[in-house]
Parts: structure tokens; C-alpha cells; sequence
């Protein structure tokens, strides 16, 4: 579990990261969206024990940053913004050299880098120096490397990036494996669609957190979602409207090109007895879609466009 | 300080090493140039009749190897005047290959994977150090070695007990590894402010000058090679450099530091 606690980062007079607070719970994957220069690099630095915290605090499965950093090191794996590999050598003596790093020895290490070399699919590539690997082939060895020592806590940043749809999948739903074990992991992705369809909650930054919320709140903004429901036959949609009114449910309804406009706080639940109330009063309905907004309207509302204080930022931090 | 990983980041650096042959040659072609000169001379002059009148300045130093005769003693002093270049194999070749890994790092930006380990950024240095220090001290004593025997069987046996007299023993054992680890540290630091391999090499040669000149003023000053004194008083001046080169790269690379400046 990651509880971070107001953490801050200053660099100079410039700060990176500014009264952050969130956790990630055991078996969460939590997403942080943010421009470049929003400080999510900065702050997966921070929870990982690489650099020490302006202000704040948090604890990493218990472990206090700081004092047991090392300790927080040993049982958390990253996935680095750039693969950072060592070309001059094998896939294999690269997660060799990663797996001795993290306490992994003999047997044991021998295991591990052939069972995450398959995770990835780079087996039949092991022996060959990673310096002649493609972008996708890095980044697939990297990702080996942070999962290597099997980590409670891990973070990603931009996981798939490089990578075909396929490996991208793979990655994916791997990631949902280690979720489903027990892990808390953090991923730091400008993929919109990606965080959408990995993550648990996205927290979504500029400095500090602007918002944080599941992927399907989060797209509905202000808490309810327009569920549209498209009706044909004699009756009016306006007529359906004094109906609901009355549902307790409903917070609000209107009529749009011939189709209701119905908006309820939860729609997987509500949108059921939504249809049969107004199946029970007549109506025919051939069509309920949930108008949601996109992730990505979410976002740019929220961050606006990138200025040039993130820029500086980005300097800095990097 | 585990030594486990300083043992994985040698193990590493070694792999690395022998990859890049570029580098592996940078280790052995001049040690292997250095012993070649003097070595060729001594040959020379073994093969072809050494006339008095041709030594010049050399001979006011042949009176430094008494019970050698001239042509011998000419060998003697060849072999020992060129000795200082053992000094600048140290202060070159590990200075090469800390700059290549540390800027290595930094272009393939892998410094940050191996701080994000328990890995102490101290282990992480020394060996760094051991593992571009060791191979030019291996070298530096393989050439040695070579040079010695190799210049024994050339011209006379008495070339040998020469080479590995008392001065240049205590030189090899004592002042070599201390100018290598000097190097490496000086090579680490400058690294840590430059982008450019070569850049970096270029400011640190700056130490092989110290060397030179001190080969040089023994030179005019009717030596034929270092005296213990100079060894030991070398030992002292450098084992204080590293000292305050110590300092000086453990304040630059602070966890933190690296990441923000160099990651």
C-alpha cells in the first residue's frame, strides 16, 4: 500500500510536486495523468525512494520514506521513463545484473530472468546484446527488469509506450495479473485510453492532484452520467418526462431530437429499473447508451493547455 | 558496504569491458606500446656495435651502473629512463574506461534503473573504481613483468635484476593502483560535468602532467629513473588527491544529484 501524505518537491525556487496526497491500495492500479512537467516522474521518484521528499511524507507498505528508503527500494520495482539498459550486453546479463542488484542469486536468478523474459515474449532473444534491440524490444526488457524480483509496489511509467498493440495487450493484462495479486502499482501515462482501461482510479496532476476519481466518474464530472434513451412508436418522448419526475433516481431528464436524456448518479445500476419503469408506462425503446464525456474532455478541462511554467518544470526535474 | 553489490557492479563493468574492444585495446595497446620503445632501443643496440662517441648525454649517466660494462650499462639506462611511461599507463588507461562507463550511464541513461535498487550509490562507485582501476593495474604489471624478461633475454640477465629493482617494485605495487584509483576518481568527477567522452579524457590527461614532469626533472637532473624517495613521497601526494577526490565525488553524487543532474 502507498499512503503519501502532502509530499513536495522543490528544486531551487522552482516546485515540482506540491501538496500531494493519495493512496493506492493493495491490489490497485492507480493512474497519474499529467502534461509534461506535471511532476509524476518527480513524484514516482519520490515514493521510490530516489530522491528525498521538500515536504510531506508517505509510507510504502508500512515503510517510512527517508529513514527506510533502502528498505522501500528493495521491495518496490520501476519501470524508468527511458529503458536506460546496458547495450554492451545481453537481454540475459542485463536482468542477471538487475536480479544480483535486488538480492535475486543462483538458481533462483536463473528462474526469474527466464520466466520474465517469456512474460514479455523476449526468450528467443536473450542471448543477443540489447544494444542491435529495436524501441519495443527495450522497452520490453526494461519491463522484465522492474518486474524481475517479483515487487509488492511497482511503477510504470508509460509501460507500453513503444510497443505494438499486441505486446502493448500482453503488458496490459499482465499488469492486471499482478493487480489481482496484490500489488500496488502506479502508472504514469499520457495514453488516455490506456489508463482507461488499466487503471482502477486516475489521479490526474499538475503539481499537485487536480482530481482524483475512477476512469467512469471521473468521465462523468460532476458525479451523474445522461443516459440516452431512444424511443420509436406514437408517444411523444416529452410525454415520459412527469413519469420521470417521480423516480427517485433520476436527477434530472430532458428530450433532445426525439430521444430522452436521463441522468442518474449510477448507471449500471439505475439504467435496469430506468427501462422498466418506462417500459411499464409504454414505452418502446430500442436503444440505451450512456453519454458519458470522454477522458480526454475530463483531462484538457482540467489541465488546460500545457504553458510554460510546465516546461521549466520538466527541465528541472529531469 | 555489501560487497555482494560491488562484486555484481564488477562482474558488470567486466562483461562491459570485454564487450567494447575498442576500449579493451585503449587498456593494452599502450602499455604494450610504452615497453615496445625502450624495448626496440635495447635491441638495437644489441645487434649493432655501440660506439662511445654516439651515447652523448647519455653517458654521463652509464657511471650510475657500475660493474655493468658501457653497452650494458647504456641498455641499463634505457630501460630505466623509459620506466616512467609505467606511471602514465595507470594515470591514462582507467581514466578511459571510468569516463566511457560514467558518460556510458548518463547516454543510456541507466544510472536511474540501478539507483532505483537497494543498491548504495557507494557501492555503485568503488566499484565502478575497482572494476576501471583493476584492468590498468593488471596490465601495468603484466607489461611489467614482460618488459623485464623480455629485455633479459635480449641483451643480458642483469637487464632484469635491474627493472625489478627495489624502487620500481615498491613503485608498482604502492604508486600504480594509487594513480589508477586517482584517475578513476578524477575520471568519475569530470564525467559527472561533461557530456563527451573524449572531453572528459582530455581534462583528466591533465594528470599524467605531474608525472611527466617529475620523470623530466630526474632526467636534467642526472637521474636515470625514480629514487625511493620520489616513489614514497609520490605514494603520500597522490593517497592525499584521492582524499580530496573522495570528498569531492561523494558530495557529487549524492543520490539526488546524480538523478537531477546527470540521470
Amino acid at each position: 500500500m502507498i499512503e503519501a501524505s502532502s509530499l513536495g518537491k522543490r528544486f531551487g525556487t522552482l516546485t515540482a510536486v506540491d501538496e500531494l496526497s493519495f493512496t493506492v491500495g493493495d491490489g490497485e492500479i492507480f493512474g497519474l495523468l499529467g502534461p509534461n512537467g506535471a511532476g509524476k516522474t518527480t513524484t514516482v521518484r519520490m515514493l521510490a525512494g530516489l530522491i528525498a521528499p521538500s515536504a510531506g511524507s508517505a509510507r510504502i507498505n508500512g515503510l517510512e520514506l527517508g529513514p527506510q528508503s533502502q528498505a522501500i527500494r528493495a521491495l518496490t520495482g520501476v519501470l524508468t521513463e527511458s529503458p536506460g539498459l546496458h547495450d554492451k550486453l545481453t537481454a540475459r546479463h542485463n536482468l542477471g545484473y538487475y536480479g544480483r542488484l535486488y538480492g535475486l542469486r543462483g538458481a533462483t536468478l536463473r528462474r526469474a530472468v527466464d520466466r520474465y523474459l517469456g512474460v514479455v515474449g523476449m526468450s528467443a532473444e536473450a542471448d543477443r546484446r540489447v544494444g542491435g534491440f529495436s524501441k519495443g524490444m527495450r522497452q520490453k526488457v526494461a519491463i522484465a527488469r522492474a518486474l524481475l524480483h517479483e515487487p509488492e509496489v511497482l511503477y510504470l511509467d508509460e509501460p507500453t509506450s513503444a510497443l505494438d498493440p499486441s505486446a502493448a495487450k500482453t503488458i496490459r493484462d499482465f499488469v492486471a495479473t499482478l493487480r489481482d495479486a496484490g500489488r500496488s502499482i502506479v502508472v504514469c501515462t499520457h495514453n488516455l485510453d490506456e489508463a482507461e482501461r488499466l487503471c482502477d482510479r486516475i489521479g490526474i496532476m499538475r503539481s499537485t492532484l487536480l482530481k482524483v476519481d475512477t476512469p467512469a466518474r471521473l468521465r462523468r464530472g460532476n458525479g451523474t452520467a445522461a443516459v440516452r434513451v431512444d424511443l420509436v412508436g406514437a408517444r411523444r418522448p416529452e410525454s415520459f418526462l412527469g413519469l420521470l419526475a417521480e423516480l427517485p433516481f433520476v436527477e434530472g431528464a430532458r428530450t433532445l431530437d426525439g430521444s430522452l436524456y436521463v441522468e442518474v448518479a449510477d448507471p449500471r445500476g439505475d439504467n435496469p429499473e430506468l427501462v422498466r419503469a418506462l417500459v411499464v408506462a409504454g414505452a418502446r425503446i430500442v436503444g440505451v447508451v450512456e453519454e458519458a464525456a470522454t477522458l480526454e474532455q475530463v483531462y484538457l478541462d482540467l489541465v488546460g493547455e500545457t504553458g510554460q511554467r510546465d516546461a521549466r518544470v520538466g527541465e528541472e526535474a529531469a | 558496504m555489501r560487497l555482494g553489490y560491488v562484486w555484481a557492479v564488477i562482474t558488470k563493468e567486466g562483461r562491459d569491458l570485454l564487450a567494447n574492444r575498442l576500449l579493451l585495446g585503449a587498456v593494452v595497446f599502450p602499455a604494450l606500446i610504452f615497453a615496445a620503445i625502450p624495448t626496440g632501443i635495447v635491441a638495437f643496440i644489441e645487434v649493432n656495435d655501440l660506439d662511445p662517441d654516439q651515447l652523448g648525454q647519455i653517458q654521463s649517466y652509464l657511471s650510475q651502473f657500475p660493474g655493468l660494462d658501457p653497452k650494458l650499462a647504456a641498455q641499463g639506462f634505457i630501460v630505466l629512463n623509459f620506466m616512467a611511461y609505467f606511471l602514465l599507463i595507470p594515470a591514462m588507461v582507467p581514466m578511459a574506461i571510468a569516463t566511457q562507463s560514467v558518460i556510458g550511464e548518463k547516454t543510456a541513461r541507466s544510472l536511474e534503473p540501478q539507483l532505483a535498487t537497494p543498491m548504495e550509490v557507494s557501492e555503485l562507485l568503488v566499484g565502478k573504481a575497482i572494476s576501471s582501476a583493476t584492468p590498468a593495474v593488471l596490465a601495468t604489471w603484466a607489461v611489467f613483468l614482460l618488459y623485464g624478461f623480455v629485455n633479459g633475454a635480449i641483451a643480458d640477465p642483469a637487464l632484469t635484476a635491474l627493472i625489478f629493482n627495489d624502487v620500481w617494485r615498491v613503485a608498482m605495487i604502492s604508486l600504480v593502483p594509487l594513480i589508477c584509483l586517482l584517475s578513476v576518481l578524477l575520471g568519475i568527477i569530470v564525467s559527472s560535468r561533461v557530456s563527451d567522452a573524449r572531453a572528459a579524457q582530455q581534462i583528466g590527461g591533465f594528470i599524467v602532467i605531474p608525472i611527466i614532469a617529475v620523470a623530466i626533472a630526474g632526467f636534467f637532473s642526472g637521474q636515470a629513473s625514480f629514487t625511493m624517495d620520489q616513489v614514497l613521497i609520490g605514494d603520500l601526494v597522490v593517497a592525499l588527491l584521492i582524499g580530496v577526490a573522495l570528498v569531492a565525488g561523494n558530495w557529487i553524487f549524492e543520490r539526488e544529484a546524480i538523478l537531477t543532474r546527470l540521470g
